[in-house]
């Protein structure tokens, strides 16, 4: 009789730990685990305008932020996004060094050497933009320039250029050409 | 012993689903990376379809981009690539050699032409002598990629200024190029060589000409009647179902016979887009180079698609999708891998624009 009593017992230990398992198992299989949203980035910004000025990527989170909505394709025409964007205007970052007007370029570089010069016009959100689906030239509501440090709720991969970007968006989920989303930007510099 | 049994077939049961969940659904391919040039896009993917097909443990992985981004994949971004495929195979060696390859095998060629459609004003006018005139034309409207970023952009300003030479005369860059915008392009002649200076903001004047990004938007444009010409390659303009005007080989890049004369027109960028490439594109015809970087992951594999794309096969499925091809020729014989060698002629000129100039 006592022999008995265990093994219903033992039976459903057993059951509970292989489903425990199971579930442990299911879970990190369909959730792997991406972690560092909380590590801390370290990243410098250049400002180049009237005067030069240095500022880290917890100072730009700081700086009042904007989200919008946008995406980009490539060379080849494959579509990227849109997303949902956040992150600091660029004007707003321009006029950290005395701002920009229309007598100005803005020039945008990374680490990897790459560059990117863009119109005052572009800066207040003047762009082509495209339909996601048809690649259509369609018309758009007010655009902004903006230093892209989330993208869909999360902090950049570094293949989507982390931690800034330079991003297009507005209300509407509408595409830009992709040259334009310079990735790990870490030189912004206002030029006459 | 009853319990006993019951516990080791759960605890069985338990490690063959966890196995099982864990397995890969199929055994596990090899990734073949290959990244090549936004105009090779069409032909490229029958050549991965057909290579996939005679290699069934293989996926080719293929990722299109501007030439120069190409290269920039290996050399700036370090990313870990097998193959690579460039619409102008002299940015070979002048981006990658030494360190990441050195060797290039030129295998196709291609020319500027003048796309358009059946909607597109005066397409029944058009042809070889009068097209700079129906351009011209106020009510029509053209349009080139952007020479910043593209390849063919750049080679848009080099047709229009060997227009002027070719034609004798002295207005056609001028009524095309500059006065459409603002700041202008302008041009300085040094001796017999006329140097295009792109200004870091390359906008048009007013809505005659649209410069796009590349030849994708260009072809939308072109389909919904925003434009009615584009500067384009023949290929992509075959590929897309386009009607074309070709220019005469004398100023459509196209051939080795006229580099002399191409080689008169020199752009100059209006920035450094990509710190590792100067900003000067000197006129030469146009050629398609393939490598593998020293550091390819998978070289034995590379070796076989590159020998599949030089191949008779390669070279009849490139052909059949419009893309021309040229016998294929090494700049480094000894480099080349041996198993290539059968497959492609020696030339020693070597294909560097910075070599030649």
């Amino acid at each position: 009789m006592k022999g008995d009593s265990k093994v219903p017992r033992l039976l459903h230990i057993l059951v509970i730990v292989v489903v425990c398992i199971g579930i442990i198992g299911a879970v990190a299989y369909t959730h792997p685990f991406v972690g560092i949203t909380e590590e801390r980035i370290n990243w410098n910004l250049t400002l180049i305008g009237e005067g030069e000025k240095v500022v880290t990527f917890d100072e730009i989170r700081a700086l009042s932020s904007y989200e919008g909505y946008g995406g980009f394709f490539t060379t080849v025409g494959m579509v990227n996004g849109p997303f949902k964007c956040k992150g600091v205007p660029v004007e707003e970052l321009c006029n950290l060094v005395g701002g920009i007007n229309a007598s100005n370029t803005l020039w945008v570089s990374a680490p990897d050497g790459y560059l990117m010069v863009l119109t005052y016009d572009q800066v207040k959100g003047n762009f082509v933009t495209y339909d996601p689906t048809t690649l259509k030239e369609v018309p758009h509501g007010d655009l902004k320039m903006i230093l892209m440090y989330e993208q869909d709720g999360a902090s950049l991969s570094e293949d989507d250029g982390r931690p800034l970007r330079l991003a297009i968006v507005g209300s509407d989920k509408l595409l830009t050409e992709g040259h334009y989303w310079v990735k790990w930007v870490d030189k912004i510099e206002v030029r006459t | 012993m009853k319990a006993r049994h019951i516990a080791a077939l759960v605890i069985i049961a338990a490690v063959v689903v966890s196995v099982a969940l864990y397995m890969p659904h199929e055994q596990e391919k090899t990734r073949l990376k290959v990244i090549y040039a936004g105009s090779l896009i069409v032909p490229f993917e029958q050549i991965e379809k057909q290579f996939e097909s005679q290699h069934p443990g293989v996926d080719v992985q293929m990722e299109g981009h501007g030439s120069i981004q190409v290269i920039r994949q290996v050399t700036d971004i370090h990313k870990e690539v097998d193959v690579l495929a460039v619409a102008d195979d002299s940015l070979i060696p002048d981006m990658m050699y030494p360190d990441y390859s050195d060797w290039t095998v030129r295998f196709a060629t291609n020319q500027m032409v003048i796309a358009y459609n059946n909607k597109s004003k005066y397409a029944n006018e058009i042809n070889e002598s009068n097209w700079y005139e129906i351009l011209a034309r106020q009510d029509v409207k053209f349009g080139f990629s952007n020479p910043m970023l593209d390849s063919c952009g750049y080679r848009t300003l080099m047709v229009t200024q060997l227009a002027e030479l070719y034609y004798e005369s002295q207005t056609i860059f001028v009524d095309l190029i500059v006065y459409n915008f603002d700041p202008q392009i302008s041009v300085t002649k040094n001796g017999d060589t006329y140097i295009v200076l792109v200004p870091e903001i390359f906008e048009p004047r007013a809505e005659k000409v649209v410069i796009r990004g590349g030849s994708v938007q260009l072809i939308a444009l072109l389909d919904y009647g925003g434009i009615d010409y584009a500067f384009e390659y023949k290929s992509v303009a075959q590929q897309h179902g386009l009607m074309f005007l070709e220019l005469p080989a004398q100023i459509d890049l196209s051939s080795p016979e006229y580099e002399d004369v191409y080689k008169k027109v020199i752009v100059r960028l209006g920035f450094q887009r990509f710190a590792s490439v100067d900003t000067e594109r000197v006129g030469m015809p146009i050629f398609y180079g393939i490598t593998i970087p020293k550091n390819a992951p998978h070289p034995e594999l590379a070796v076989e698609f590159v020998k599949f794309v030089l191949s008779e096969e390669g070279q009849r499925a490139l052909r059949d999708l419009k893309q021309p091809t040229i016998p294929p020729v090494t700049d480094n014989f000894d480099k080349t891998p041996d198993e290539l060698r059968p497959v492609v002629i020696k030339d020693n000129k070597g294909i560097s624009r910075k070599e030649e100039r």
